[in-house]
């Protein structure tokens, strides 16, 4: 090993930990800021590290601050949403690959990116009045159908590229072989697609999971709120108590923590397949 | 046979095809009928056509100078992305060549890309609080300053510290999205430019860079798109203030509809906006759309 390409490990080596370091140390400091008192919180010059670890943030985050509510809300819409979309987009992404028809694909694979440059306010006033009309205002049934459609059109571009990379072949001969059309892409193409199911819900969990704006414009009963609202509203109640709202952040991280835990490899192959939005 | 298989996948694509029309496309175009007309919660009775009135309404604020929020969107935007996609390139250079836990590695540093951007903007609040925030501590430790900085109550550093929690956010996007195409370089070429003479940095240049210029493309000018529509981290931290130095269009419009109930202002705010990224969707699409058919 030669002096120059030593010099060149340690810089990228220290590169490297400068990245991780600023990217995991705000996450860090506010799991430590949880499990701090308000007497610490509240020091400066700053302590660190806490003298006396606790869980007690998270005790009144559950106990007075109702969060085990929202958290199950929000379990519903996201799992309503996303396991929806990852349904749809299956039938949808395998219809779009297999498409015969060139210029019919094309408009509406078009239509499918068009909606990834609007902007969702520009939606929510309308859906908002759309389903005051039906009633389905402050329905978390509701919103978890406005979640899934919001997500979908990315969610069928990235099936449909999943698709695009199994061959038509295997369904063609499952086919002749007797299957019907629903039978060959549920018993032969599906199982080859598991990642990239993995991936499209990973996907559109973690985007409905961390949606704020329209749960706000929607919900309204106090034991309706969704995660994100709960947070919102921590802030708006008389000041910031950091003690309970960095336990209510953490709270809110775990979930997509777990689900990017798990589906992380998938995500990144969908995501770069797919061509990009959040 | 073939006919019933062709109308079959018809099927398959209803249930894509007729929500997005129904939820998406029709808002959309709903949207752009409230732009031009008085539209406030107060009176959803009584909503006359108001022509332009919406948008001559948004260039006069004085409360809210339009052209100072346009201003901002601008840096807002193109600092962002600029870190965003230097560091996030410098990142996936690092991960090109294996190492051991390179794996983990990933993984650990491409989380921020799952973490919501109103949980960004509070986490970044905190850390840039003017009494007790970790920024704060940390220069002064360094004696970098004397007495703590308000970042985000003084309008000269509340726009800085927005963009530095943005590019938190966006570094591993652009990570992740550039290895991948960086895996793609054959390793031939570099070995050609080797032997023509050319050094790390003309390898960089004259090799890799061109070799992914499409994925460049399209991932900044989706990104771009992006970050102009996004105005969590922003509301997480400053909601536009102090003096609206961090007021971007977007932040803009949600405190017409949340807190003034001016959807009509807000409708013609979406539309200025749609406006303003139709040049760069276009763009985009048609990169997209060549990409999609080559293959």
């Amino acid at each position: 090993m030669n002096r120059p390409s030593h010099i060149a490990r340690i810089g990228r080596f220290t590169a490297l930990a400068l990245f991780l370091f600023f990217a995991l140390g705000p996450l860090a400091w506010i799991i430590i800021t949880s499990l701090k008192g308000p007497k610490e919180i509240y020091t400066f010059p700053i302590k660190y590290l806490p003298s006396h670890p606790s869980l007690e943030s998270y005790r009144q985050l559950f106990r007075f601050a109702n969060f085990g509510i929202y958290f199950r809300n929000s379990f519903f819409v996201t799992m309503e949403g996303a396991v929806g979309a990852m349904i749809l987009s299956a039938f949808g992404g395998y219809a779009l690959s297999r498409f015969k028809f060139k210029s019919a694909k094309r408009a509406m694979i078009l239509v499918l990116y068009v909606t990834q440059t609007i902007p969702t306010f520009m939606l929510m006033l309308p859906l908002y009045l759309l389903m005051a009309d039906l009633h389905a205002v402050d329905n978390l049934g509701a919103l978890g159908l406005i979640y899934m459609v919001s997500v979908l059109a990315f969610c069928v571009i990235m099936a449909k590229s999943f698709f695009d990379r199994i061959p038509a072949s295997l369904e063609e001969a499952a086919e002749i072989d007797g299957c019907s059309m629903l039978q060959s892409l549920l018993r032969v193409i599906m199982p080859l697609l598991a990642p990239g199911m993995v991936a499209i819900f990973s996907f559109a969990f973690v985007n409905i999971w961390n949606e704020l704006f329209v749960a706000v414009l929607f919900m309204s009963s106090p034991d309706k709120l969704t995660v994100p609202v709960a947070l919102n509203s921590f802030i708006s109640k008389a000041g910031i108590s950091w003690d309970v709202l960095s336990a209510g952040i953490v709270m809110a991280l775990l979930p997509t923590m777990l689900v990017f835990a798990i589906g992380q490899r998938y995500i990144v192959a969908g995501l770069t397949e797919g061509g990009v939005k959040e | 046979m073939k006919d019933l298989r062709t109308r079959n996948l018809a099927l398959y694509l209803v249930p894509t095809f007729l929500p997005v029309a129904l939820l998406v496309y029709a808002p959309v175009v709903k949207s752009m009928v409230i732009a031009f007309r008085r539209y406030s919660m107060f009176d959803l009775r009584d909503t006359p056509f108001v022509g332009f009135g919406n948008f001559s309404d948004i260039f006069g604020d004085s409360a809210f100078p339009f052209l100072q929020i346009l201003g901002n969107t601008f840096i807002w935007i193109f600092a962002s992305l600029v870190l965003q996609f230097v560091l996030g390139f410098c990142l996936a250079l690092l991960l090109r060549e294996k190492f051991r836990g390179r794996g983990v590695y990933t993984s650990l540093v491409f989380y921020t890309w799952a973490v919501s951007g109103f949980a960004i903007g509070l986490i970044w609040s905190w850390i840039f609080n003017g009494q007790f925030g970790l920024a704060n501590d940390i220069l002064m430790r360094l004696h970098l300053i004397s007495r703590p900085i308000g970042f985000l109550s003084n309008p000269k550093y509340a726009l800085v510290a927005v963009i530095v929690a943005n590019v938190w956010y966006g570094i591993p996007f652009f990570g992740i999205m550039l290895l991948a195409a960086l895996q793609s370089v054959p390793k031939e070429l570099y070995e050609a430019a080797k032997i023509d003479g050319a050094g790390a940095v003309g390898r960089l240049f004259r090799v890799t860079i061109p070799y992914i210029s499409a994925t460049i493309v399209s991932t900044t000018l989706l990104r771009m798109m992006w970050i102009m529509n996004f105005p969590e981290i922003i509301y997480g931290m400053t909601n536009g203030g102090p003096a609206n130095s961090t007021n971007i269009l977007a932040t803009q419009m949600i405190n017409k509809i949340y807190k003034e109930y001016n959807y009509g202002q807000g409708a013609a705010l979406s539309l200025i906006i749609m406006v303003l990224l139709f040049i760069l969707a276009f763009a985009y699409l048609s990169i997209a759309n060549r990409k999609e058919f080559e293959s």
